[in-house]
């Protein structure tokens, strides 16, 4: 609880000074009269900014499973809104880096599911995928075999053959501490596997040329 | 409102200048002009009170001072802002229920930092239509029209639009409120037939215990607690429960739980050292008050009781000095408030009767007692209680007796309440069975009242006003009798005439009720009645 309380209060702040980072930055590329040779530059800037801000949000959940013990609080939530807010939310960074970031969603569809934790996952996807791909960016959601589906796929070179398989959060945890894998993947698993309905449990899965024909992450929330 | 952002008037509330900035700069690039900030509670509410605004972002960490949460709390309790005007909290976390734990008021949305300039566009067009879509059915539930809600909600749930989840809340919502506890269940247990979801699990605990299913709420509760230990909801309600269930200590370590997970409310805190006073903890007691004490120095739910309360348990932990101590503070923080200066006599007379001082505590007795009875029906049952305990305290047994036999005639519909009475009359060796006593009474208060309605119904009126004028007079702080007594006046005249002294009457009754209970129903149904009689009479 007390260390707890330092990280929060910490995490405040460095979100603080985070949010001047990428405001500054969408204030400058936004102003026309700003003139600066190397724009890309910028843009790498805001890149990893973001990242930042997606790992420090990783951080403080993955503390918080692992020592609070928190839970998913479920709420019935708009789909179609919660994706597009996901695009504004990234909107501007996909556009700096020349990426076409769309999303399909039934308008209609409602979804099951905790907001906030699902809404952290999908961002980390978004902007590892803004890493990945070559200029396309789809994110989608739509209910299949009763399950909620949210994808995320590019048309980059797609996941290597090894990443394939699907794995569950103790595999990850595994090969985490052996360097093996990315945190992100195991953020996701991990917030994945605590939704469950009746005896479903939600999974993640990995596989290449969906409907891009790079790699397509999806999360399955039962 | 119109529904274009750029025609809004926005207040800005961050204790970061550049993030002020920021914001001012997002909203300017949406056209819009109206736009004031402020760098914290005291100047928000300043200008909330002189400036009507469609919009307020206020960052939920301020620094010193209120915190956002506190800001929500007393604009909305004081109504300075209406139910159009949309609140939205900005927090450096996503986890909601970290923020809130069970508060009686939730802003209309929560933004994470740091979000673009398109995110925030897109939540306030959201924001903007949800309002206009809901403005009318929360219109008619700020007016207290339920009636009026109720039927517009079914007519939406009817017309089964993709969020009809939020109606279907609201709806179960407002006959939770209604005590339409059979009903609320239904709704609810619909909902979780087809999905479990927490506000509608916790709903159904609520619809047991408004049934006095307790055994079932406590395992609803508990269920809940289960699966999310940090659900803070869910421990206000089982402690309810457990409380229900003549467990007070069980009670008081829900609570204790609760706290350890999130310090933050106020009404917890005091909620807890209530219960730790009663079951003689007074080391739980003596922290809870002082956390309530010192999260609450800007906060609407600061109340003098939690002073005196924290004076007693000093008194026992440490020393008389030190609680008096605290009665200076309370006199200080509340200065010219007749309830905080009766709160503070009648705890200094114990104080100073323990510390040897008999003289100056009769002198503070004298003193409450005066207060006491200048506060009439405006003193909140609870004070009887205390009042009781320091009167016991003083040998003024008799007194005491009466106090607590005066509550439950006041009372006696109000089963918590009772319970609470219940318990200081045996903690004080006032009663050997304190149960009997407090059911002798309401079978008098209930017999009375039902002969009474008996009376009018076979068109006795003039009796029955005569019966509930004596009925009144014995039990100025009861509800029933009041609105009963008010009800059988207006009959009378809607029959016999208007007679201006007997509206008088009628005027005090609901008065006191609305002191009481604003958020009574039947009492807005007297009003209603009163107006009818009033046109009725001038046409």
């Amino acid at each position: 609880m007390q260390f707890y309380d330092v990280l929060a209060s910490l995490i405040h702040d460095m979100k603080n000074s985070l949010s001047m980072v990428v405001h500054t930055l969408e204030q400058l590329t936004d102003d026309p009269s700003f003139q600066y040779d190397k724009p890309e530059k910028v843009t790498a800037l805001q890149n990893e900014a973001k990242r930042l801000n997606n790992n420090l949000i990783e951080l403080l959940t993955l503390y918080k499973i692992e020592n609070e013990r928190i839970s998913p609080t479920i709420e019935d939530v708009d789909v179609a809104n919660f994706l597009e807010e996901v695009v504004a939310e990234n909107h501007a960074s996909a556009e700096a880096n020349h990426i076409d970031l769309i999303y399909e969603c039934d308008p209609d569809l409602y979804g099951y599911f905790d907001e906030g934790l699902v809404r952290g996952v999908m961002n980390n996807l978004v902007g590892n995928g803004l890493r990945y791909t070559h200029n396309k960016l789809r994110i989608s959601a739509a209910e299949e075999d009763g399950f909620l589906v949210f994808r995320v796929e590019d048309n980059g070179a797609g996941f290597p053959k090894g990443m394939l398989a699907t794995q569950s959060s103790l595999d990850l945890h595994r090969d985490i501490a052996e360097g093996r894998t990315q945190l992100g993947l195991y953020f996701a698993t991990l917030i994945a596997e605590m939704h469950k309905n009746r005896e479903q449990t939600g999974f993640i899965k990995l596989e290449n040329g969906y409907k891009l024909p790079g790699g397509c992450f999806s999360v399955w929330l039962p | 409102m119109a529904n274009k952002i750029e025609q809004l008037s926005f207040l800005i509330v961050d204790d970061y200048g550049d993030m002020r900035g920021v914001l001012r700069n997002m909203l300017q690039s949406f056209g819009v002009t109206q736009i004031d900030s402020v760098a914290n509670g005291r100047e928000a509410i300043a200008l909330i009170e002189s400036k009507r605004y469609d919009v307020i972002l206020c960052d939920y960490n301020l620094g010193d001072g209120r915190d956002g949460q506190q800001i929500l709390e007393e604009i909305r309790a004081r109504k300075l802002i209406g139910v159009s005007s949309i609140f939205v909290m900005i927090t450096a976390e996503n986890t909601r229920l970290m923020v809130m734990g069970a508060v009686e008021y939730e802003p209309d949305s929560y933004l994470t930092k740091p979000f673009t300039k398109d995110l925030l566009a897109q939540r306030l067009e959201r924001l903007l239509n949800r309002k206009a879509d809901l403005l009318e059915i929360e219109n008619a539930i700020d007016h207290k029209e339920y009636d009026v809600a109720n039927a517009l909600l079914d007519k939406r749930i009817e017309e089964n639009p993709r969020n009809v989840n939020e109606f279907i809340k609201l709806k179960a919502d407002l006959c939770i409120k209604a005590g339409a506890y059979d009903q609320a269940e239904a709704i609810y247990s619909d909902v979780l037939v087809q999905r479990e979801i927490a506000w509608a699990r916790l709903g159904i605990g609520k619809a047991y215990f408004g049934n006095r299913r307790y055994d079932e709420a406590k395992m609803v509760f508990q269920g809940l607690l289960d699966g999310n230990e940090r659900f803070m909801a869910a421990y206000d309600w089982l402690a309810k429960t457990e409380l229900a269930l003549d467990e007070p200590v069980r009670a008081q370590k829900v609570l204790e739980t609760a706290t350890a997970h999130s310090a933050k409310a106020i009404v917890r805190q005091r909620a807890l050292g209530e219960l730790a006073l009663a079951n003689h903890d007074e080391k739980v007691a003596e922290h809870a008050f002082s956390q309530a004490i010192h999260l609450g120095k800007y906060s609407i739910y600061k109340h003098p009781s939690i002073y005196a309360n924290l004076a007693k348990a000093k008194a026992t932990n440490v020393n008389g000095e030190m609680g008096l101590k605290v009665l200076r503070d309370l006199k200080k923080t509340f200065k010219g408030n007749k309830e905080a200066d009766l709160y503070s006599s009648m705890t200094e007379a114990v104080l100073q009767e323990d510390m040897g001082n008999g003289e100056r505590a009769r002198s503070c007795m004298c003193n409450a007692h005066e207060l006491y009875k200048e506060l009439g029906t405006k003193a909140a049952p609870e004070l009887a209680l205390d009042m009781a305990r320091s009167c016991s305290k003083m040998g003024e047994v008799e007194r005491a007796q009466e106090l607590l036999q005066q509550a439950v005639k006041n009372n006696h519909s109000d089963e918590a309440f009772l319970k609470q009475v219940g318990a200081t009359l045996s903690d004080l060796g006032l009663s050997d069975d304190p149960n009997a006593l407090i059911a002798d009474i309401k079978k008098g208060i209930v017999r009375l009242n039902n002969r009474g309605v008996e009376l009018a119904k076979v068109g006795k009126l003039d009796e029955a006003m005569l019966l509930f004028e004596e009925a009144v007079e014995g039990m100025p702080g009861n509800k029933v009798v009041n609105l009963n007594a008010a009800r059988i006046f207006m009959l009378q005249m809607k029959k016999s005439g208007i007679v201006p002294k007997r509206i008088d009457q009628v005027r005090e009754y609901l008065n006191r009720v609305r002191q009481m209970d604003s958020e009574n129903r039947t009492l807005h149904k007297m009003e209603r009645m009163l107006k009818q009689l009033l046109d009725g009479a001038k046409s």
